[in-house]
């Protein structure tokens, strides 16, 4: 293998904790991915980089700084990367899907902090992700209280930028976005020392929509009749998208996506016919979180949509590509982002739009509404998506959890009780 | 209930890139080999790498695919592991 180590080393990690998350990636891998049948040939290329996660990527992202490019760290959907890529910059998905991380994140944050903030910042100060090291500036969001207080710790360690997101979606709070964007670019164009153009920012637009037209095609394919691809094949795709860079994704994607569309002209599937389908909303399953799909599939479900930051929220709606100064294209790109439903607005009656139109476009059987411990806007919200589900005849099941083990066997036995219902 | 573990053989490289290579050298001969995070136990001190794992019915036509093919890799180890998909444990 390359010298990954000789890499962790001199990126300050700490090897011996960080060779137990290796020792234990194998195992899970094993189970979610290998274990299943028939799975697309596609799929090798996210099989290549789950199983050297820690070393291709990040070896390319060092590359890269050597050659004068910064790394910017993100953890939100709202953080435009068309800003950052515009300026020669190189956006890396920051949040942590892993119990691995908790315990150090717990260390400086309460424990009733939702997983992902804990798992992100133990990342950080574990010194057990190397994309948390290579960062040079971390982007933050104000989309709720637990990551606002985050912050304030993981600014102390890094250089990090915070977007004041709007928490409603009046015309006065589009504008305010927009004008958030607008402090984004300048804070970008000084760290990387690149202007942004009209020119250089409508490329990255479109270099980003193709990407998100790229997801969209697999998402797509998901919908047929015979389902192409597993739930857990598609959330890997969507996790990768993250970390990847946006021309290799949205190539690779395609690629997927052909494949894909000749299974479904061929009539293949990885479920047997009348395996019932699920769609998943809520909060967001960062790599390596992929505790609910394999829980469903192998229960006898298929995970057909995750209405959540690692599925349809990431990659629905394009930037409008026909303006041509750069205020009308940091509008387009203002437009698109308040275009995403997140729990952290109010009222937020559109993400219940969604969901029902989501249901369905993918003909899903049933709703697991899937939220993440101590996460107040989605668990609040919980209710009015359920209430609405039931309404509009939609079996939905609510369940709350997090990235340890321990209740695993409990939501199977709730997860199968629910697909028995669905008969 | 205890685990019932399984030999496989996990071809082990120096790159990803001679990794994939063998990976559509032995898909091009109907060999079937999936791509996976080299364990742990049998990397000593190399990196968090990717491998291929093989069954071992199909280990010798892997090892005459690399001969024939000068494919590069750095080992081919035998490992007892298990595949279970209703362990629940995650990462």
């Amino acid at each position: 293998m390359a010298d990954y180590r000789k890499m962790w080393e001199e990126l300050g990690m700490d090897l011996e904790t960080h060779d137990q998350l290796c020792a234990v990636l194998p195992t899970a891998f094993g189970d979610v991915y290998l274990s299943q049948e028939n799975r697309p040939e596609g799929m090798g290329f996210w099989d290549m980089v789950v199983a050297d996660v820690h070393g291709i990527r990040p070896a390319e992202l060092i590359e890269a700084q050597k050659n004068g490019q910064k790394v910017f760290g993100t953890f939100c959907v709202y953080v435009p990367d068309e800003v950052i890529i515009a300026a020669n910059g190189i956006v890396t998905g920051l949040c942590g899907g892993s119990q691995f991380w908790v315990p150090d994140g717990e260390a400086v944050l309460p424990k009733s902090t939702c997983p992902l903030i804990k798992a992100s910042v133990g990342a950080r100060l574990g010194k057990t992700c190397p994309f948390f090291r290579i960062a040079d500036m971390y982007v933050g969001e104000t989309t709720c209280d637990g990551k606002k207080k985050a912050w304030e710790i993981l600014a102390q360690d890094v250089p990090l930028h915070i977007m004041d997101m709007p928490q409603m979606k009046r015309p006065q709070d589009m504008e305010k976005w927009a004008n958030e964007i607008k402090d984004f670019v300048k804070v970008v164009e000084d760290f990387t020392g690149n202007k942004i153009t009209a020119e250089n920012l409508k490329e990255a637009i479109h270099t980003i929509n193709e990407k998100r037209k790229g997801l969209a095609r697999v998402y797509e394919a998901r919908k047929a009749e015979n389902i192409p691809i597993s739930g857990r094949d598609a959330l890997l795709v969507s996790q990768i998208a993250f970390f990847d860079d946006p021309k290799r994704c949205a190539m690779m994607t395609n690629k997927l996506a052909d494949e894909l569309e000749e299974r479904i002209k061929n009539g293949v599937s990885v479920f047997p016919a009348g395996t019932k389908r699920i769609m998943l909303t809520g909060t967001p399953m960062a790599i390596p979180n992929w505790k609910m799909h394999q829980i469903i599939e192998t229960s006898g479900a298929a995970v057909v949509c995750e209405e959540t930051c690692t599925g349809t929220r990431y990659f629905e709606n394009l930037v409008d590509e026909t303006k041509d100064n750069l205020d009308d294209m940091i509008k387009a790109i203002a437009d698109r982002y308040m275009g995403i439903h997140c729990a952290c607005f109010t009222p937020n009656t559109e993400r219940v739009q969604d969901i029902i139109r989501l249901a369905k476009e993918y003909k899903v059987d049933g709703v697991i509404d899937v939220n993440l411990k101590f996460c107040t806007l989605y668990d609040v919200e919980g209710y009015t998506v359920e209430k609405a589900l039931k309404e509009a005849g939609i079996p939905v099941l609510g369940i709350e959890t997090d990235y340890a083990d321990s209740d695993a066997e409990q939501l199977k036995t709730r997860i199968q009780a629910f697909i028995e219902l669905l008969d | 209930m205890a685990e019932q573990k399984k030999l496989h053989y996990y071809v082990l490289f120096k790159t990803y890139t001679q990794g994939m290579m063998l990976h559509e050298l032995l898909k091009k001969d109907g060999i079937k080999s999936r791509i996976a995070p080299a364990p742990r136990a049998i990397q000593g001190e190399l990196g968090c790498g990717m491998s291929l794992l093989v069954e071992p019915d199909v280990v010798d036509k892997v090892r005459e695919c690399i001969e024939k093919n000068n494919a590069e890799y750095h080992d081919i180890v035998p490992y007892e592991t298990s595949i279970n998909p209703g362990r629940n444990r995650f990462c």
